[in-house]
């Protein structure tokens, strides 16, 4: 047992053990996050898909369908448009029927009362209940306990819906919702043959019987079924994840490797030092298996513990930060399969048979006549063995941690590109320093040339050093940037609620309500509501391809029109041109002809082009109108955003209503309640929980690229040890000889400061340069702007201030070293 | 070479004590003697009788636990360390039994180390003559990795010579060295010597070599049981009963 301790009494051998921890930290801690992310991620597309796999039809799914789902977890759910009557008023709402199944992720949020605070429920109402929105208590002027009939059944309303975990944000179906137990849909006599359902079929399932059940289902469907799994959803809004994880393995395979780089060079000041007893070993006759049980035996075993502890507070770090927001941390470890737990051992293993091995291996090829040789050097050159690890190791990691091919390939890529560009960027300015050093101070000169005259040691450290600067400044910068410009978009006073359904009439009671509770107002949008009707003179049912099918459920729907004069500022035009911008022979000011601009995703998937003629159906008729430009649009905004924007004053003769969004402070639900006890027939909408949820999601980003960048740091740090402990036999004796030669503690000092901010200050002069020039196209793409400068910029230098500091810190011991001992090195 | 009576180096009566794991440890004791300008001394004696832990005394790289050393008439040894080191810089050169050149300098960075620390006018002509001297010039630009045992002691005796020292401490200089190698040191560095004028203290257990020097000092355990000096340090007894002893003999 005292074996596994011995090596843990050398430096190197803890230096060693240190960065096998912080990489086994690293690569677990990314391995479970990701683990975590993906689960997340897919239960939370879940949760807005309804289930794992969604068969929607317009009608009952055929029994052989549904005998294929006999074995899974199946809800039914049936959306319908109905009408609810309470004293002479009509509402018109949209039904949706549950059985008791739903919901299969996620939960419902419900209130008692109009204003009171939501809890979770994890079913839907009961038979005999009714659950709904704000908005029917509102215009009804009821409240819980009432009972209201649904077509031919009296129903008691029991909770008010504040969400359902499935209701998709947007603005499609401005009815308010009701949801009632599918158990009392047959006696409200509402589903007769004409009546118009989209009945979806749910299925929660594993992973691999959906994508079977899928493949089989696909083969007989009805031209009225779609057939959506999470896997559709996720890969589709999965874009921005996926580019985190790339750059997150990128940063994970630079620790590695920083830490690969630490462990070499600690494990060679090791194998130096035992070289001599090696070949006194094979001297005395003992056998190279001998001399390989002896010197490498316990090693391996030795850095066991340092693996586990690294890797168990990676998971711990992950488990814990995911938890702490979610209350039950247990869902991360179990999120994880036996694969990635396999990964989180091995990979840093890994890294220890890549980098430590091999070297450990010279020992063995050590010849007896070592030990009559004066000096310590020779026989251990690197080989051929080493370098193929060394190379071998960030392709194997790297394939470790990715899980396409193409991801490997962009990692390795950006892993080689670093490799070539840094050095080739970094060495000329040591290699300039060196010649400018003729004409600088003696302290100076002595200083420089220990980095210039020492490539093998100096440009690894600094390339280290470079990208960890490079990565913090980055992560700060573009994190920091990002939360503003969050901020700046969602200032702390950014629209929380939304109004719809505003009447011109109604504008002095809303204005002065705003006024009244210091609520801020934003710009209004003149709504008409209208159905897509023709397509170039074509009926959209046809015009629509089959292929386009899925996107029919925009058609049977109200769709939201509205006019601008102005382009929305976070929209921006892809095609064509704005309105009244036309060509030059054309007046300027008038539009020539009836203009409409749309978004583009609905473009696409309607098969809109340029120049397509449109008919919409509105309540006072038909609106003809031809597509002059395509839009992209920001949906993360937190304006509204709209699908057709017509040209202004197109939609004059319409029926407009408007919308517009208000902040309110925080305080007291009755102020809303006065509103809508105003103006009833308004639609209220409270944005706030998504807000909040936008913001949490950018800083945790930022923390976690902060967090790798501190990593990051720590194993440039950790380079820098190694070196400075391999280096450290030969440091104190200049510095001795220094002082026999007569040069004063403070001259000794002075070199000493001066390596360090030289080695850490080209380190931050790369890292602002490539900062600079990768925040300039960042900026651009981002924040369409170019570069802009912030304290964040000014990180490098208060780095190199602390790498300089550490430097001076780990150097301690050469500094104090007397002159005398070179009087008695030969005996040390 | 007349001989100059100016005292460089007086040791009077010093000793050097340390503190061992079994208590305290007497390493010296009782060291005495004079050394001036021009003059050469050899401190012969076993290994461990405690030859370099002199050497590292007389040039000030530690301090004796009692006695005094004055280097050119001021108190050397109650000095603090940096102004020891000044001191040292000012007057003195050092050859070690490991060389130690600096291993990222080459051949002429290293020369021209001390001549700099020392603020000397024009250190690269000055490094330039010596290396030219120890017959090195071919090889001015390479590192000392790439140099031969006794090139890079020849390298270490230019850098030791160039700064003009008026005292040279050399230990052992030829204990890292073959034979010939050895000998070609040797004489190397007591040529550039004689033309140097610097008095020199070479610790040697090779009695050939200590004979080469006008002085003897033979320690055993830390005391002198030796004292050979030549004819003018008439104060010192046992160099007078030597020298009555020679004289009866001849
Ligand atoms: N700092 C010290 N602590 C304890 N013993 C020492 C110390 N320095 C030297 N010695 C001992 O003093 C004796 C003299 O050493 P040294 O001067 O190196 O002898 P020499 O050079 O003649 O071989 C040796 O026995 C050595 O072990
Ligand atoms: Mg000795």
């Amino acid at each position: 047992m005292s074996k596994l301790f011995r090596p843990w009494r050398d430096h190197s051998f803890q230096l060693l053990a240190l960065a096998l921890a912080i990489a086994a930290f690293a690569l677990s801690a990314v391995i479970f996050l990701r683990a975590e992310l993906e689960h997340r991620f897919s239960v939370s597309t879940a949760e807005a898909l309804g289930g794992d796999l969604v068969l929607a039809s317009s009608r009952t799914p055929e029994p052989e369908q549904l005998a294929q789902l006999a074995e899974l977890r199946v809800s039914q759910i049936i959306d319908f448009s109905t009408v609810l009557v309470h004293d002479d008023t009509l509402l018109l709402v949209s039904a949706r029927a549950v059985d008791k199944n739903y919901p299969l992720y996620g939960k419902i949020q419900l209130a008692d009362n109009r204003f009171a605070d939501e809890y979770t429920q994890e079913h839907g109402p009961a038979p005999g209940e009714l659950w709904v929105a704000d908005q029917v208590i509102d215009r009804l002027k009821i409240s819980v306990g009432t009972a209201l009939t649904v077509g031919n059944k009296s129903l008691k309303i029991s909770a008010i819906i504040r969400q359902l975990p499935d209701q998709n944000a947007g603005f499609y179906s401005m009815n308010p919702r009701i949801v009632l137990n599918s158990a009392d849909l047959a006696a409200t006599g509402v589903m007769g043959p004409g009546t118009r359902i989209r009945q979806q079929t749910v299925v929660a399932a594993e992973h691999s019987s959906i994508a079977r059940i899928s493949l089989e289902l696909d083969l007989n469907l009805r031209p009225d079924q779609t057939l959506e799994t999470v896997d559709d959803a996720a890969l589709r809004s999965m874009g921005p994840l996926r580019q985190l994880s790339l750059w997150a393995n990128l940063a994970v395979l630079l620790i590695s490797l920083l830490c690969g780089a630490a462990i070499y060079l600690a494990t060679s000041q090791r194998v130096r030092r035992r070289a001599k007893l090696a070949g006194l070993l094979r001297s005395f006759g003992a056998s190279r298996y001998q001399v390989m049980t002896r010197l490498l035996g316990w090693e391996f075993l030795a850095v066991l513990p340092a693996v586990i502890v690294g890797g168990a507070l990676g998971i711990g770090l992950i488990s814990g930060a995911m938890g702490s927001g979610n209350s039950n941390a247990a869902t991360t470890i179990i999120a994880a399969t036996p694969f990635e737990w396999l990964t989180a051992l091995l990979a840093p293993l890994l890294l220890w048979l890549a980098f430590a091995l091999p070297r450990l291996s010279a020992l063995v090829r050590v010849p007896a006549i070592e030990v009559l040789r004066q000096r310590e050097q020779g026989s251990l050159l690197s080989t051929n063995i080493e370098l193929l690890a060394a190379l071998s190791a960030p392709v194997l990691l790297a394939g470790l941690l990715t899980d396409s091919l193409g991801e490997l390939g962009k990692v390795l890529g950006l892993i080689a590109a670093l490799g070539v560009l840094l050095p080739a960027l970094l060495w000329p300015l040591i290699k300039g320093l060196d010649l400018a050093s003729a004409r600088l101070s003696l302290p100076a000169r002595l200083a420089i040339r220990r980095l210039s005259r020492r490539p093998a040691l100096t440009l690894p450290l600094l390339v280290s050093l470079t990208l960890a600067m490079t990565v913090l400044t980055l992560a700060g910068q573009t994190g920091s940037e990002l939360l503003k410009d969050w901020r700046t978009r969602l200032p702390s006073q950014a629209p929380n609620h939304f109004v719809l359904n505003l009447f011109d009439r109604d504008m002095p009671v809303f204005e002065q309500w705003l006024k009244q509770h210091e609520a801020l107002a934003q710009p209004l949008y003149p709504v008409v509501r209208g159905r897509l009707s023709t397509i170039n003179g074509v009926p959209v049912r046809e015009a629509v391809t089959k292929e386009k099918k899925s996107s029919q459920r925009h058609l049977n729907r109200d769709l939201i029109l509205t006019e601008a004069s102005t382009l929305p500022a976070s929209n921006q035009i892809n095609s064509g041109q704005w309105h009244g911008i036309t060509t030059v022979n054309a007046s300027p000011t008038k539009p020539t002809q009836h203009e409409v601009s749309v978004e583009q995703e609905i473009a696409n998937r309607l098969g809109l082009k340029l120049g397509d003629k449109l008919e919409f159906v509105t309540s006072r008729g038909m609106l003809s109108t031809t597509i002059t430009s395509l839009r992209e649009v920001d949906w993360n905004s937190f304006e509204p955003n709209f699908y057709f924007i017509f040209a202004s004053n197109e939609l004059a003769n319409e029926d407009i209503t408007w919308i517009t969004s208000f902040w309110l402070p925080d305080g007291d639900g009755a102020r809303l309640a006065e509103l809508l006890h105003e103006l009833p027939h308004i639609t209220l909408l409270d944005v706030k929980t998504l807000l909040d949820k936008a913001q949490d999601i950018i800083a945790q980003a930022s923390q976690a690229s902060a967090l790798l960048g501190a990593l990051l740091m720590f194993s440039a740090l950790l380079v820098l040890a190694a070196g400075l402990l391999g280096g450290q036999q030969q440091r104190g004796r200049d510095n001795a000889l220094l002082r026999a030669l007569g040069g004063q503690q403070q001259l000794i000092k002075r070199i000493l400061w001066i390596e360090f901010l030289c080695l850490s200050g080209s380190a931050a002069l790369g890292a602002t340069i490539i900062s600079l020039l990768a925040l300039y196209p960042l900026n651009e793409r981002l924040f369409q702007q170019g570069l802009s400068l912030s304290p964040w910029q000014a990180l490098p230098l208060v780095l190199a201030l602390i790498v300089t500091f550490c430097g001076l810190l780990a150097s301690r011991k050469a500094l104090q070293q007397p002159a005398l001992s070179l009087l008695r090195s030969h005996s040390s | 070479m007349p001989q100059q009576a100016t005292p460089l180096l007086e040791v009077s009566n010093i000793a050097k004590q340390v503190q061992g794991p079994e208590g305290e440890l007497t390493l010296l004791e009782g060291i005495d003697f004079t050394l001036s300008r021009g003059e050469s001394l050899a401190i012969t004696g076993p290994s461990g009788s405690g030859k370099t832990t002199l050497l590292g005394l007389l040039a000030g790289l530690d301090t004796p636990t009692k006695g005094e050393i004055r280097l050119n008439s001021s108190a050397f040894s109650a000095l603090s360390e940096d102004q020891r080191a000044s001191q040292r810089g000012a007057t003195c050169a050092f050859v070690f039994q490991e060389f130690h050149l600096v291993a990222d300098m080459n051949v002429l960075e290293n020369v021209m180390l001390p001549l700099e620390l020392a603020g000397r006018e024009k250190p690269a002509a000055i490094a330039k003559d010596w290396i030219e001297r120890v017959g090195l010039s071919h090889r001015i630009r390479h590192f000392p990795a790439t140099l031969s045992g006794g090139e890079q002691q020849r390298v270490a005796l230019a850098r030791a010579f160039a700064v003009q020292p008026r005292l040279l401490f050399a230990d052992e200089p030829t204990g890292s060295l073959d034979h010939a190698n050895g000998k070609r040191i040797i004489d190397l560095l007591f040529e550039l010597n004689e033309h140097s004028g610097a008095a020199l203290v070479l610790v040697t257990h090779d009695p050939q070599l200590a004979s080469l020097c006008q002085h003897h000092l033979e320690l055993h355990e830390g005391k002198i049981i030796n004292k050979t000096f030549a004819d003018k340090n008439l104060q010192d007894k046992s160099v007078i009963e030597k020298h009555i002893q020679k004289s009866s003999n001849t």
